[in-house]
């Protein structure tokens, strides 16, 4: 009788644990992201906690640093031991994981929560749609743009900032003529140059070529990507660049700008996140100016990333991983903590915009009145022609007299990835 | 017999266990992969028979990993293994504070990679790096060179600074060597009129063979694994003119997304790795023959 209760205790016992084993894995949501700076970490996970406490379901969290998070995801991908839940930059990117069938499509989440109503319409018309479906909700976008030193600025006389490409010359070389380099740039890890890029493009020749240009539908030795090279040489020739960019990181660049070795930089809003870290006030200390208009008639348009979340197509919990997404999204306060001081905005709309800093709300207001917001180059390009651009942007900076020979070598390394 | 081979088995199951999954298994799976065009993320992939291998012959990046690979073999192989006969050479000669030296020589040999390639990042800095500061204290100028951000010259500074780690393990082990020499043969030689070099050159050079083919062996296997200080240093580039074979295979596979072509790379590199090292021991055989 005794071992008969003995044996039934055990496996009541086994059976208790199975449940609460069962009960809490389909109560868990897996997410990695490269939220990992001190700042990005701290805000994302007071998210978090507000899911966890408002939904009940328990966020298994693995933050990567986010170069390094471009592997990890692959590798975890290679596994097939993808999270449920991990950021991603929209483009093309979240494009090629798409056709490879690795995400679930949030459809039925994005009209259920009213998303239409949540997100601003030029962010989820460009980031959110993949082949006809949702799949990434939009958690913050960037804005590239001329970030300055203001006293810089002042101790050269200059007071006007450059609308036209005529007043942006002008305003470097007052800056040269008064010993400060006007331009600094830190493309050691290649990316930093692709603003240049795009924005002599999409000033030049207009976001349609570009995004021909980007589809391997127009060549990167036509007349238009010569002309756009051609300029950016021209500025290099004139010592408007820093010497040896290529030594140098984005933080680097910025540093000269924040000591005032340099006059601007071509940087995303993250770089307020970093120079507000280094105790610059934005609007004393340093501002910003729109890249000039280069010709009439062209649509205006900005360049930034968006970080968004995506849901894995094998993902365990995929109902827990929906409620994140939607709750990530759409609560105002949540979405307002998350940018809080790291150079963000917010894609919802209900955000209060004067939470931002007297900066980014001139950034926000400058993407709301631009008729197009593109991706930066390495994402509205498919990564492996990702990797041929960005390479030749460094060679370009190295050698910008030979930009028509760069330009043709890397119009057959493009053609050939596009067709492979 | 049998009570033999369950002792054999029992005590080899677990490092042969885990010599499957970690490296038997990946290996395999690598040459598997070669033979699709796999993109890391779907599965749904296609066998494309010796593609992959037909496209590394006109891959002109590969062709210069290839040479790149070739001349940081080369250097890696040759460098601490001179530098390391010199200062174990120069240690054994008695000069006073041998331990500290000994010490400070040894030093980098403690440190990883991805310190030693911070470490080097800043001697080569341009404005305030070691380097260029020497250089404008010696010629008053002010020379500005970006070591690591110039092709002509990205490879060779890495090289020099994997140099700097390895040969301290080149200097231990030629040490050791140099204790293993009898002294009365050394004391013989001077007695019948032979200076330092002859002593040098005739008798102690000789007879370090053996470390020398230790030393040679670890620089090989420990360059064909190079990958983590390139990695921090250059990422292989600017613009791929540090680029070896391992760095491609990377680029490849995690930034291209091309997993089935990056597997071909290895594959590549590993029938590379196994021809050195097989004709190495091949070398070592016939040289033990000699020995004997």
């Amino acid at each position: 009788m005794f071992n008969l209760t003995k044996k039934l205790l055990i496996m009541l016992n086994i059976i208790f644990l199975f449940s609460v084993q069962i009960l809490s894995a389909g109560g868990e949501v897996t997410i990695s992201h490269y939220f990992s700076g001190e700042l990005g970490k701290a805000n994302f996970m007071k998210g978090v906690k507000k899911f966890e406490a408002s939904s009940g379901i328990k966020m298994k969290d693995s933050p990567v640093g986010h170069e390094d998070f471009k592997t990890d995801i692959l590798v975890r991908a290679a596994g097939k031991n993808l999270p449920d839940v991990f950021s991603y930059w929209a483009g093309a990117r979240v494009q090629f994981i798409v056709d490879s069938n690795s995400l679930l499509p949030i459809d039925d989440m994005w009209n259920s929560s009213g998303l239409d109503r949540v997100v601003a319409k030029s962010v989820a018309n460009s980031a959110t749609m993949y082949n006809g479906n949702r799949y990434l909700v939009p958690l913050n976008y960037h804005y590239s743009g001329m970030f300055y030193n203001k006293s810089v600025f002042r101790d050269a006389g200059i007071s006007k900032m450059p609308n036209n490409w005529d007043e942006f010359l002008s305003l470097c070389a007052k800056l040269k003529s008064k010993g400060i380099t006007p331009i600094a740039l830190g493309s050691k890890n290649r990316w930093p140059a692709q603003f240049w890029f795009d924005y002599l493009i999409l000033r030049t020749v207009g976001p349609d070529y570009r995004h021909k240009l980007m589809t391997g539908k127009a060549a990167y030795d036509d007349y238009a990507v010569k002309h756009a090279m051609s300029i950016w040489k021209d500025l290099v020739d004139k010592g408007y660049f820093t010497n040896n960019s290529n030594a140098d990181t984005w933080t680097d660049a910025s540093d000269k700008v924040a000591r005032g070795k340099a006059g601007m930089t071509l940087m995303g809003t993250w770089i307020t996140g970093y120079w507000n870290g280094m105790d610059l006030k934005p609007g004393v200390d340093y501002d910003f100016f729109p890249f000039p208009i280069m010709s009439t008639g062209i649509p205006n348009a900005v360049v930034g990333p968006v970080d968004g979340l995506v849901v894995s197509a094998n993902a365990k919990n995929p109902s827990g991983a929906k409620k994140f997404l939607s709750f990530m999204m759409s609560n105002p306060d949540v979405q307002a903590q998350w940018t809080d001081g790291q150079g963000a905005l917010s894609a919802n709309t209900k955000v209060d915009p004067t939470k931002y800093n007297s900066v980014m709300q001139r950034a926000l207001r400058t993407v709301a009145n631009a008729e197009v917001y593109a991706f930066n180059y390495d994402l509205a390009t498919p990564p492996p022609v990702a990797e041929v651009g960005l390479s030749m942007f460094t060679e370009f900076m190295d050698n910008p007299a030979d930009y028509v020979s760069i330009l043709s070598n890397a119009q057959r390394n493009a053609s050939r990835e596009f067709k492979n | 017999m049998k009570n033999k081979i369950y002792w054999r088995v029992l005590f080899l199951s677990p490092p042969l266990f885990v010599f499957s999954v970690f490296v038997l298994f990946p290996l395999l799976n690598s040459f598997y992969y070669s033979f699709t065009d796999w993109n890391g993320f779907n599965f749904d992939y296609n066998f494309i028979g010796f593609e992959n291998y037909t496209r590394i012959a006109s891959d002109n990046l590969f062709q210069n990993a290839i040479i790149n690979t070739i001349i940081w073999l080369l250097s890696a192989i040759i460098i601490p293994t001179i530098l390391g006969l010199w200062l174990a050479l120069l240690i054994d000669s008695k000069v006073r504070g041998t331990n500290i030296f000994k010490s400070i020589f040894y030093l980098p040999i403690c440190l990883s990679a991805v310190v030693v390639g911070q470490i080097w990042i800043w001697i080569y800095q341009q404005e305030w790096g070691l380097l260029n500061t020497v250089i404008n204290f010696l010629s008053e100028n002010n020379f500005e060179y970006a070591w690591l951000a110039k092709p002509e010259t990205s490879l060779y500074s890495v090289i020099i600074s994997w140099s700097w780690q390895q040969t301290a393990i080149s200097m231990i082990i030629y040490l050791a060597g140099l204790t293993s020499i009898p002294k009365n043969l050394l004391e013989a030689s001077q007695i019948e009129g032979a200076n330092i070099f002859q002593q040098t050159i005739y008798i102690v050079v000789p007879l370090l063979i053996p470390a020398t083919i230790i030393v040679i062996a670890l620089s090989m296997i420990n360059s064909l694994k190079g990958f983590d200080i390139l990695y921090i240093m250059t990422e292989g580039g600017p613009f791929h003119s540090s680029d070896t074979l391992a760095m491609h295979m990377y680029n490849e596979s995690f930034r291209k997304y091309r997993m089935g072509y990056g597997s071909a790379i290895s594959v590549v590199l590993f029938i590379i790795a196994v021809a050195i090292i097989g004709i190495y021991f091949k070398q070592l055989r016939k040289l033990e023959e000699i020995y004997d």
